[in-house]
């Protein structure tokens, strides 16, 4: 239907380019690519084709970064509200690596996320997993993948966010299978909008029974970030990049049969802007959440969050594909330090550019008075 | 329609202006014939390739107006009778040549035929061609009538080879492309040999002395002007006002006076001769009123050449108060009506006249709603065009850098338009785009950021584009040249072209393959399919990151006009109405929104997209574009 709606009543791509497009807001998740034929994207930006002038839409429903409320969506999804403020609902917190060397080799860390995929599709639990793989030039893409050498290829990270989720949107898919989905915060929020999205689905979101989420304090700009490595290391084919942990926080370039090390300072203005106004560190809207371990290499941090994730986890320990340990308590309290911090610059920042009122998510004054007095000061 | 060949003295036939035109040359007894199609003029040219077998003529056309000017020329220096006829951007095209041959001087009768298009209805541009007669101290010749149009292309033959000047006639798009009946006159059998008499010399050098040779033939032209049937003067010896006209001005004249019942009390000055004038025939009908009212197309040519005249005589003459552009009564840009002259005359001699009731267009625009379906001016069902700018948009848009397409001359120009998704940002002469393109292609130095793209037709690339390609090649320009090569001059009616195989009277010609020139030049060559969208988007994509220097993308696909006649469709195209999604999360209409092929339709009944099989090509575009798969293309 044509629209006689002003622009700020649009729920459809017209707010989405007004909103998220041309506000330098986008994720690049990938959840409004593959929908319809008016947004493309290529390397790492989401491009609108044509004006659609209908007057509400998936593309702005499932992005997220449009009109989110908070504590509805989790409410939905976990069955309470926006209330663990720190890392979100946790059932189960440890530490874990897989057991296989075969995932722990490739692996940024302790091969934790590859190893569950393979034994989700292993068992059945899934028959297809959204995935992102990366070009040999770093472009991450999303991948429908079935195969452990497919897992294998997308081990691993070059700190740039990928459309995964348009893979999800476009198939091909048989119509039968069970997904499993391993995504960003940004990505998990959007499959949490997909899957309680009243709009006609057209995807298959009903049957991703699986939702593991990536830890992430930020994701660089595709282009401008390859170019400045590019420049770095003199042309050549960038093999793996690594960022050591704190204090150091060194980006590892392998490329051409060299280790570049460049300051992580130095590539912070290749930030997405959405990164700054992100509430997420730990992937909350997941079934199970995986993230690094600051001072043990080759652990990873792992969170159940939901019933699904928590028997996952079960299962994977008794059959031997990962081991899990306690996590340290002084761990524990450094993540959810770390993690209320990223929500203090989010809102820190939301307020700087017109206000946290106007911001892209709902949350109620009480909550944001909690993570401002419990978050720690701003440090760098 | 009648043929322009028979010889049939006497005998009274139903010609299009143009086809007049062609017939007078052939009464001359004209042997070579050249043009460069651009209408309103390519049925001249068009009509006498046709014949030319027949007449044991030679017609060609040649690649640009300069070509076919130096062509007719060569006729006309070896003694035979040449015609070369362009439309008004041909002229300046050709006018460096001209400019020249007005001094250096020709000897058998050449003919040159401007037909101007008021209005710019198929033109880039609108302007007045006759400017150039004064430029040039050329004898001009303007026909009224469709007897004109012949009668005045024999004469043009005889006056030329009695100056030993090329002769301007000065056409315009309602006396080329109406029809109205002709009396023919008796074909000559001439058999003159060519020949280059070794003494003479065509030059314009020594400029100054030629020049001054110049001014004293076209002395001699006024002279002859002075007793010239094509000026007359019909009316009282005292009318209230003068209209002096000439070309299609002179019939818009007549029906004012018929419609107003004005016969008695204004006479008209009807001038086929305008330039140069003949000053005492114009003088002494000057006498005749002291209110004169100028009525010609597009400049005031005419009015302000008189008006010169008037200056130099106005003791004699007194006081007289002229009408026309300068004074707003007839309008200075677009074509003349009848209703606009009869407005004027109106005005000026204060008569209450309705031509049609107030409302006349409105209600006709409303009954025409109603049973004329809106149609924009747009490309044809199963246009390559389309294709292309639909893979440039989505090319331009992914590559992000706000790349922009400069225009040229030919169907494509409609990319400015909807149908070619308003991509083309320039659009000025033929082979401009490419030229721009050298231009904005140096400007990365100074910080220009953003892609260049040129677009070119292929007959466009052989008329002026070519020259630009290799300025950008020597002189190290970075830009995109995506060569549209439909295989045909489609715009002006599909004349045949050095690409196509083919010359003017349907001999075989060898072809000039445009991929060999343009690696000659030094241009990083490739050849996509439009019609296969997604590789047409990548290799754009590719070609405007990765290559420096000039890039040719060449769009290889007949126009689809051309291939229906003989080729079956490429595809049986059908839409499967249970997966089209309609106007629904997911298309929205896509195809009849936004892609707008013509040979696809909307049913608001069903809510969902079918197709015209009436008009669709087959091209299988639309079940490219479709998100939902739901058009299905299967081979014819």
């Amino acid at each position: 239907m044509t629209t006689t709606q002003t622009a700020s009543d649009n729920k459809g791509l017209k707010a989405l380019e007004q909103k998220v497009l041309g506000s330098n807001l986008c994720a690049a998740c990938g959840a409004c690519l593959s929908l319809c034929p008016y947004l493309s994207s290529r390397k790492g930006r989401v491009v609108k084709l044509d004006n659609c002038n209908l007057d509400e839409g998936r593309c702005f429903a499932y992005c997220p970064r449009t009109e989110v409320d908070l504590d509805k969506i989790y409410s939905k999804i976990f069955g309470k509200g926006y209330e663990e403020i720190e890392l979100g609902p946790v059932r189960k917190i440890m530490m874990a690596r897989a057991r296989d060397p075969i995932w722990r080799k490739k692996a940024q860390t302790g091969g934790v996320v590859s190893s569950l995929i393979d034994f989700a599709l292993r068992k059945g639990i899934i028959q297809a997993g959204v995935l992102t793989p990366r070009d040999g030039d770093l472009l991450p893409q999303g991948k429908i993948l079935k195969s452990r050498k497919g897992i294998l290829s997308c081990a691993g990270s070059s700190y740039v966010s990928g459309p995964t989720l348009e893979a999800l949107n476009r198939g091909p898919w048989k119509g039968e299978e069970r997904i499993g989905i391993v995504g960003l915060p940004c990505q998990v929020l959007a499959v949490a909008r997909m899957k309680t999205s009243t709009l006609e689905k057209k995807t298959p979101i009903d049957r991703v029974d699986l939702v593991i989420g990536l830890f992430c304090t930020w994701a660089l700009d595709y282009k401008p970030f390859t170019a400045f490595l590019h420049e770095r290391v003199g042309g050549h084919s960038i093999k793996k990049l690594n960022i050591t942990p704190p204090p150091e926080r060194i980006l590892e370039v392998t490329a051409g049969g060299k280790l570049h090390q460049v300051p992580v300072d130095e590539i912070r203005s290749f930030i997405r802007p959405s990164c700054r106004v992100c509430l997420d560190m730990t992937a909350e809207l997941s079934d199970i959440s995986v993230g690094t371990v600051e001072g043990k290499e080759g652990w990873n941090t792992v969170i159940a969050r939901t019933a699904v994730g928590e028997d996952l986890l079960k299962e994977a320990k008794k059959t031997g594909v990962i081991e899990t340990r306690p996590l340290p308590k002084d761990n524990l309290d450094h993540l959810k330090e770390a993690s209320l911090l990223k929500k203090r610059r989010a809102i820190d920042a939301l307020n700087e550019k017109g206000g946290i009122e106007k911001a892209y998510f709902t949350l109620s004054a009480n909550l944001v008075k909690r993570i401002l007095s419990e978050a720690p000061e701003n440090a760098k | 329609m009648s043929s322009i060949s028979q010889n049939a003295p006497g005998k009274t036939v139903l010609l299009m202006g143009n086809e007049a035109i062609a017939r007078g040359a052939l009464e001359a007894g004209v042997k070579v014939c050249a043009a460069y199609p651009g209408n309103p003029s390519s049925e001249i040219i068009g009509g006498l390739a046709k014949v030319a077998e027949e007449m044991g003529l030679h017609v060609e056309w040649s690649i640009n107006e300069k070509v076919a000017l130096e062509v007719a020329t060569a006729a006309s220096f070896a003694g035979l009778r040449g015609l070369c006829a362009m439309k008004q951007n041909g002229l300046n095209v050709a006018s460096d040549f001209l400019l020249n041959l007005n001094l250096s001087g020709c000897r058998g009768g050449l003919v040159l035929v401007v037909a101007d298009d008021p209005a710019g209805v198929s033109s880039s541009n609108e302007e007045d061609s006759r400017i150039y007669a004064k430029l040039g101290d050329l004898p001009l010749f303007e026909p009224a009538t469709f007897q004109e149009a012949k009668e005045m292309t024999r004469s043009a033959f005889e006056l030329s080879e009695q100056l030993g000047l090329p002769v301007l006639i000065r056409s315009v798009t309602r006396v080329s492309h109406a029809r109205g009946n002709v009396c023919l006159d008796e074909l000559p059998k001439s058999s003159t040999k060519p020949r280059f008499e070794n003494w003479l010399r065509f030059t314009p050098l020594p400029a100054i002395a030629n020049h001054k040779l110049l001014h004293e033939k076209l002395n001699r032209a006024k002279e002859m002007a002075e007793k010239s049937p094509f000026n007359f003067y019909r009316g009282g010896e005292k009318p209230e006002l003068l209209v002096v006209t000439s070309g299609s001005g002179w019939m818009y004249s007549l029906e004012a006076l018929i419609n107003l019942d004005v016969q008695d009390r204004i006479g008209v000055l009807k001038l086929g001769t305008t330039w140069p004038l003949p000053e005492r025939f114009v003088l002494d009908h000057l006498k005749k009123a002291d209110r004169i009212l100028f009525v010609e197309e597009v400049d005031p040519f005419l009015e302000n050449n008189v008006k010169e005249l008037y200056a130099q005589n106005c003791v004699d003459l007194g006081l007289k108060t002229f009408f026309g552009k300068a004074s707003k009564h007839i309008p200075d840009v677009g074509d003349l009506s009848p209703e606009i002259v009869t407005n004027a005359i109106q005005n000026l001699l204060q008569i209450s006249y309705e031509s049609r009731p107030a409302d006349y267009s409105l209600r006709a625009h409303e009954i025409a709603a109603q049973i004329v379906p809106a149609r924009m001016l747009g490309f044809c069902p199963g246009c390559p065009h389309r294709a292309t700018y639909w893979a440039v948009k989505i090319a331009l848009a992914l590559d992000g850098r706000d790349g922009f397409v400069l225009g040229d001359i030919g169907c494509y120009s409609l990319g400015m338009g909807p149908s070619g998704f308003a991509q083309m940002r320039t659009l000025h002469a033929m082979g401009s785009g490419t030229g721009l393109a050298c231009g904005f292609g140096q400007l990365n130095r100074f910080g220009l950021e953003q892609p260049v793209v040129a677009v070119c037709g292929d007959s466009t690339f052989y008329h002026a584009a070519m020259p630009a390609l290799a300025n950008a090649y020597y002189n190290g320009s970075n830009f995109l040249l995506l060569l549209l090569d439909n295989s045909a001059t489609a715009m002006t009616g599909f004349q045949p072209h050095p690409g196509t195989g083919e010359t003017a009277t349907g001999g075989e010609a060898p072809v000039i393959d445009l991929r060999a020139i343009c690696k000659v030049f030094g241009a990083h060559v490739e050849v996509v399919d439009p019609f296969d969208v997604a590789s047409t988007v990548e290799t754009i994509l590719r070609l405007l990151e990765d290559k420096k220097g000039v890039k040719v993308l060449i769009m290889k696909r007949q126009c689809a006009l051309v291939s229906a006649k003989h080729q079956k469709r490429l595809y049986r195209v059908a839409v499967e109405e249970e997966r089209c999604l309609g106007e629904t999360c997911g298309c929205n209409r896509l195809c009849t929104r936004v892609f707008k092929c013509p040979g696809l339709m909307w049913d608001r009944q069903t809510g969902k997209a079918c197709i015209d099989e009436a008009i669709c090509t087959g091209c299988g575009v639309c079940s490219e574009i479709c998100p939902a798969s739901a058009i299905r293309k299967e081979k014819a």
